[in-house]
């Protein structure tokens, strides 16, 4: 066995090792490169924009923790997006252990002790607020502030509970829900995952069915997505966007092309672009942790090429492209 | 083949009764859904039940299928409030600290779930060493393409190499959607005959039978 051959024949928890080096070294010396956001993630971000009280949007939580390193910043920069914004969210779950994901989405949003947080107000909090009759964005925090309420240091704002989001969760066959919701919203959701009303929330008021929503952004780590684009997009017009696993986003670009998703973010680097586009826009003074994974993204991505490198060198230069097969331990 | 049929050209019909149809059937399908979770648990619960029963090949693990299953719906729905139990997202705020079921869930299946998917990264790596080789024409192709995809995606790329990011946008913009799109009309084309197939009854796999 020549020296090439016993490269190749590594040990591979040799490697495991390596890449485990790399994957956690980068989380103590961040390298903070900048990300240029592509025109596909661009795309939801300019949409955002354009929304506001009035509008409303759909965030599914479309995916499991198997692949909440990707899609967990996707949702949180979006609902971030909204919230700075004020734009009413329906935030649906099209798998159970989504609304899970989803509530933690929220509650990284809300906590006091980070930068940029929002403040929640539960639905039965600012009952009186409603008693008075404001249904308007600014007039409900108007009252509220009236009412003696001010914003915290480092606080962003309030999301009213009802107003700014409804929470909605799981259903099961959810792509019926889909279908469903293109008529009536409540014909589903009767009630919100708290067992508060949706009938009775302001922003449904303007917002009855899918018909009246602005744009669906499905965070997905399956083929989910696909079903707002079928019974969505194709049945009633809706926008949709995509944020989808970096495996999966190659699958999507047909989408993109033919004009049925107004944009996708493909993988933690989709996310990160996200983020680095809302601190450019002033809505947050800190990066997310998609940003700071694009770090030990690009030292792995860097270790795997020079490992592929190293294996074709020592395969070519070994004469090994001749022999059958390696001895050893694979 | 009835319910198939039907259910194709209520789509097309915007007629109010077509309508209350679909209605109808909103109503039915969560509901014969909610019959599949009861034939799921059922299932589940006998197979590993006769694996311990039989003391068959890694039977201890049956236990770690069948508690689990059992305990998360008893915190949520079954213990009281006041000893953890129900879902913190549902409370609405009348409670503001996590149960057993939402510790379980953040703490157990969510890091499990996680684990399992990160370890893609290490057989990745270890694949990528042993077996990505410029064997032929294509698998150099091949090669070049993922190295060219993998510096664009990432911010480093753009350091070594400003083309890098455009390369791979473009690489995934055009050939990548081109080849897509082909696999995706094939699928269709699949997938519509096999329904049409499943409507009609020429295919009865589904039913259980051989189908002839």
């Amino acid at each position: 066995m020549n020296i090439w051959e016993k490269m190749l024949n590594l040990d591979r928890r040799w490697i495991f090792l390596l890449i485990g080096i790399v994957c956690i070294v980068p989380f103590f010396t961040p390298l903070g490169l900048a990300i240029l956001p592509s025109s596909e993630v661009a795309g939801i971000y300019d949409y955002m924009e354009d929304l506001g009280p009035q509008s409303a949007i759909f965030v599914g939580f479309d995916y499991e923790p198997g692949t909440d390193a990707e899609n967990q910043p996707m949702g949180i920069a979006i609902l971030r997006h909204a919230f700075a914004r004020n734009i009413p969210v329906f935030i649906t779950a099209y798998q159970p252990l989504g609304q899970g994901l989803a509530s933690m989405a929220i509650d990284v949003l809300t906590d006091e002790t980070s930068d940029d947080y929002f403040e929640y107000v539960y639905w039965a909090d600012w009952a009186e607020v409603r008693e008075q009759g404001f249904t308007a964005r600014a007039d409900i925090e108007a009252a509220w502030i009236a009412a003696g309420h001010s914003l915290p240091e480092n606080c962003r704002g309030w999301v009213f509970e009802g107003r700014d989001v409804a929470f909605l969760g799981y259903l099961p066959v959810f792509a019926l829900a889909i279908l469903g919701m293109t008529n009536s919203i409540i014909s589903q959701y009767p009630q919100d995952v708290a067992g508060n009303f949706v009938e009775e929330m302001p922003m449904y008021q303007d917002h009855k069915s899918l018909r009246d929503v602005d744009l669906a952004v499905t965070i997905a780590g399956s083929s989910a997505c696909q079903s707002w684009v079928t019974y969505g997009r194709e049945k009633i017009g809706l926008p949709v966007a995509f944020g989808v696993t970096a495996v999966m986003a190659t699958d999507y670009y047909i989408f993109i092309q033919s004009g049925q998703i107004i944009g996708q973010m493909g993988g933690l680097r989709g996310a990160a672009e996200y983020e680095t586009l809302l601190m450019e826009g002033g809505y947050c003074k800190v990066p997310g942790t998609a940003f700071i994974g694009m770090d030990v993204q690009s030292i792995a991505h860097i270790f795997i090429i020079l490992l592929v490198v190293v294996g074709n060198i020592a395969f070519f230069a070994g004469g090994l492209n001749k022999k059958s097969k390696l001895k050893g331990r694979r | 083949m009835v319910g198939g049929i039907l259910f194709i050209i209520q789509y097309f019909i915007p007629h109010q009764y077509s309508q209350t149809l679909f209605d109808y059937y909103m109503e039915w399908a969560p509901v014969i859904a909610a019959f599949a979770l009861i034939l799921g648990v059922g299932s589940l619960t006998r197979l590993h039940s006769h694996k311990i029963k039989r003391r068959a090949e890694n039977w201890q693990y049956s236990y770690a299928a069948l508690i689990p299953l059992f305990l998360m719906p008893f915190f949520a729905l079954v213990l009281p409030e006041s000893f953890g139990g129900g879902i913190l997202s549902t409370m609405g705020g009348t409670r503001t600290t996590q149960g057993v079921f939402d510790f379980a869930y953040m703490n157990i299946q969510v890091p499990i779930q996680a684990t399992m998917f990160s370890l893609l990264a290490f057989y990745i790596a270890s694949a990528a060493f042993r077996a990505f080789r410029a064997k032929s024409a294509l698998a150099t192709v091949l090669l070049l393409t993922a190295v060219i995809v993998m510096l664009g995606q990432v911010p480093v790329g753009d350091l070594i190499g400003k083309w890098f990011p455009k390369i791979g946008l473009w690489i995934l913009r055009y050939p990548n959607t081109a080849a897509k799109r082909a696999i995706a009309l094939g699928v269709g084309f699949g997938i519509l005959a096999t329904q049409l197939k499943i409507i009609f009854g020429v295919e009865r796999n589904w039913l259980g039978g051989a189908g002839e």
